[in-house]
Order: structure tokens, then C-alpha cells, then sequence
């Protein structure tokens, strides 16, 4: 196996690894709070991270498929994921044919504006479907997806950087 | 996709037919809570037992009391109901269930408990517990069932005020709260009114405890006012519930 492929696998590996990580997270409230609003959505800061630091190769097909998935383990309606995941990628591609995105700096409002925009096909969706959803919390949970997002940010580089 | 699932309900059909999946999620959660209470009862001393036993003996006793009224109570209740020719059964069946965790699921509140198809519990039940009205049951698989609790947005619940004069629906905020947006202001209304359930929609049986009000806002219209209820049930505080049988 050549050096690409072992990282790609790691890459791989890593993205499953965090994303079943992320299943379990979902389930439990921060240091034992049982409210549904003080609790980020790590699907979002998961795949705006891998999306970020461009590991695990990630392209529309495989952000549906992962959409799907979360849908069924930790959704409310098949498909809302898969189109919120969708829309950060587009969006990130027409950020980087626009703009020379190369500085933490910029990186990070990026992320910032990625994870504002996956709440706000969240919150159109969850509209569009009658499903519950609390506007008021939507800044908040976005903050706490933000601080996931670094998490997840430090384990990538941490773990790939071996 | 989102349409049809919406239409159809795919996901609720397939959560309900794949436990498989979530269940070792749901066991994983649960283990260190059940390891706890496990390991808890395992080293619990003689003194202790004697004190739960001298306890339970006490209340039993003060039960018998309150037993003693409540026949007194119901035989007068029932002389009335024969001279006043009222008959109605107010017999609430139902399978008793513990709450496990999680109750959050991904920022959406949901509260598991331990039945599921198995023990013939069956989606749109009515949930209640010694305090009061929990929620309705949404979704049912083969060991563990999930229920919806009465503050979820999409909750609604007709309700009377424990005086019987106020025939009304209750919706859920969302945020803990359940809310009356219009109330006529030419009702009489105050804090700490009570709201039971009327029995209006022959789901959940009549005079169950909803909560009570505890804030009374003018709209922009002077007609109504916007009330505000705190269920008496949260999930945090108790862990057994009562699964009620759907009547046919």
C-alpha cells in the first residue's frame, strides 16, 4: 500500500470512528443537562470539519449517503441531513472559487459561517415539516456546534498529523 | 425524499422495525446509570434495608387512611351518581414502565422507557405518572418505546381548569412550558389555576393533572390573553410511568 492510500484509509477510518463518536454524543446531554436545546449538533460540526481540513475526501455522494445514515440512527425526517450536508459542500465550493481561502483566520469564519448556514437549512426544513424546533436556541446551539467543530478540528490534526 | 418520508413516515416505520441498531446505542448510554444502581443494591447494609423497610411500613400505614377515606368518598360519590342517574367508568388501565435514558436525541427532547411491542404497548397511548400527564407514545419497537412529551412543540392536550369552568387546549412551547396562545380575557383566570385533562378526546381519561398556570400575559388584541403553563411532570424527577391501554 502506497503512502497516499495508508493516509486516505486513516482518513477514512478516523471519519467513522468520530462519526459513531458523534451517534453516542447526540444521545447524552452535556455534563448530564437533559435539555434538548443546550446541546450542539455534532453531525454539522463533524462534517464541517472534514470538509475544512479536506480529509476523507468527501463529495456529495458520500455526504448523502452519511446524510441518510444520520437521519436513520439520529434524524427526524430522511433526507433533512443529507440536504444540510449538501448545502455546506456547495457552499464551501462557491466560497472557494470565489475567495483564496489559505488563513487560519478565514478558515475559522468559514466554519463559522458553514455551521450558520447547516442551521439554516435545518430551521427551513424543520419548518417546511412541522417538526419542533426552538428558534431562540438555534444562536446558541450554533455556538456549541462552533466548540465541537474545534474539537473535532484539534482530533483530525492531532490524529493524522502521527 | 424528505416529502415522501414526511408523507409516508419511513423513518418512524423503520426506527420501529430496526431496534437493532439503536438499541446498543440506548445500552451503552445506559450502562454506567445501571451499573450504578446495581452495584448500589449490591452493597446496601442491614441498617438500611430496616430503615427502607420501617419507611415503607409508615407510609403504608398512612395509605391505609387515605384508602379508608377514599372508599367512604367513593360509595357517597356512587349513591349520588345512582340518584342522579349519572353513570360513567372512570377505570384507567394501563402497563406500568421505567424511564431510561437518553432523553435528548440529537437537540430534540424524547423520553425511552423500558417497554416496547413485546409488552404490548402500542403507538398513541397516553403516558401518565403519579404526577400528572407525561406525553403520548410516538414510537414503538420490539423492547423500548419513545414518548413525546407534553411540552414538545408539536403537543396539544384539550384541558379544564379544575373547577370545570374553562374548556380549552393546551399546546406545548417547546421549551418546557405548555402555552393557551388566545385566552378570552373575559375569563376568569389566576396564578396557580390547575389545568387536568377533560376527557374531551376520549384519549386520555378525564381529571388527569396537567399543570398549573404560571403566567398570565395581555396579546396585542385586548379580547385575549396568552397563558402560560408548568406541567406538574418533569423528566428529570421521577423514572416510573404508566402506560394507558387504548380504548376501542
Amino acid at each position: 500500500m502506497t503512502v497516499t492510500n495508508i493516509q486516505k484509509s486513516q482518513e477514512g477510518k478516523l471519519f467513522i470512528i468520530l462519526f459513531l463518536i458523534s451517534i453516542l454524543l447526540s444521545y447524552i446531554g452535556i455534563f448530564g443537562i437533559h435539555d434538548p436545546t443546550i446541546m450542539p449538533n455534532y453531525f454539522i460540526a463533524l462534517v464541517v470539519s472534514f470538509i475544512l481540513t479536506k480529509k476523507a475526501k468527501l463529495n456529495l455522494n458520500k455526504l448523502v449517503i452519511i446524510g441518510v445514515v444520520t437521519d436513520i440512527l439520529a434524524g427526524q425526517l430522511i433526507g433533512q441531513y443529507g440536504l444540510i450536508f449538501i448545502n455546506i459542500y456547495i457552499a464551501y465550493l462557491i466560497t472557494n472559487k470565489i475567495l483564496i481561502i489559505k488563513y487560519e483566520k478565514q478558515i475559522e469564519s468559514l466554519s463559522i459561517l458553514l455551521i450558520l448556514f447547516g442551521f439554516l437549512i435545518l430551521w427551513l426544513t424543520s419548518q417546511s415539516y412541522g417538526i419542533p424546533i426552538i428558534p431562540k436556541a438555534i444562536l446558541f446551539q450554533s455556538i456549541l456546534t462552533f466548540i465541537a467543530y474545534l474539537f473535532f478540528r484539534v482530533i483530525i490534526k492531532t490524529y493524522l498529523s502521527r | 425524499m424528505m416529502g415522501s418520508d414526511y408523507r409516508y413516515q419511513f423513518l418512524i416505520k423503520l426506527k420501529a422495525e430496526v431496534p437493532i441498531i439503536v438499541s446498543p446505542i440506548n445500552n451503552l448510554i445506559n450502562l454506567p446509570v445501571t451499573l450504578f444502581r446495581d452495584s448500589k443494591n449490591n452493597f446496601i447494609t442491614k441498617e438500611l434495608l430496616i430503615e427502607k423497610i420501617q419507611n415503607l411500613e409508615a407510609t403504608i400505614y398512612s395509605l391505609s387512611i387515605q384508602v379508608q377515606e377514599n372508599k367512604l368518598l367513593k360509595s357517597e360519590n356512587n349513591t349520588l351518581r345512582d340518584t342522579l342517574n349519572i353513570h360513567k367508568k372512570f377505570n384507567i388501565l394501563g402497563d406500568n414502565a421505567e424511564i431510561i435514558l437518553p432523553n435528548v436525541r440529537n437537540g430534540y427532547s424524547v423520553i425511552t422507557i423500558n417497554k416496547g411491542i413485546k409488552h404490548n404497548i402500542k403507538a398513541g397511548s397516553a403516558v401518565i405518572n403519579n404526577f400528572g400527564l407525561v406525553g403520548q407514545i410516538i414510537n414503538v419497537s420490539e423492547t423500548y418505546s419513545e414518548i413525546r412529551p407534553l411540552t414538545s412543540k408539536a403537543y396539544a392536550v384539550p384541558a379544564i381548569i379544575d373547577n370545570g369552568k374553562e374548556n380549552i387546549i393546551l399546546y406545548g412551547n417547546g421549551n418546557g412550558e405548555l402555552e393557551i396562545p388566545l385566552f378570552p380575557a373575559s375569563s376568569l383566570i389566576k396564578i396557580n389555576d390547575t389545568f387536568v385533562t377533560s376527557g374531551v378526546d376520549r384519549l386520555y381519561p378525564k381529571g388527569i393533572l396537567i399543570g398549573k398556570v404560571s403566567q398570565i400575559k395581555p396579546t396585542t388584541s385586548p379580547k385575549f390573553n396568552y397563558i402560560v403553563v408548568t406541567p406538574f411532570f418533569q423528566a428529570t424527577t421521577f423514572s416510573q410511568i404508566t402506560v394507558l391501554k387504548i380504548k376501542k
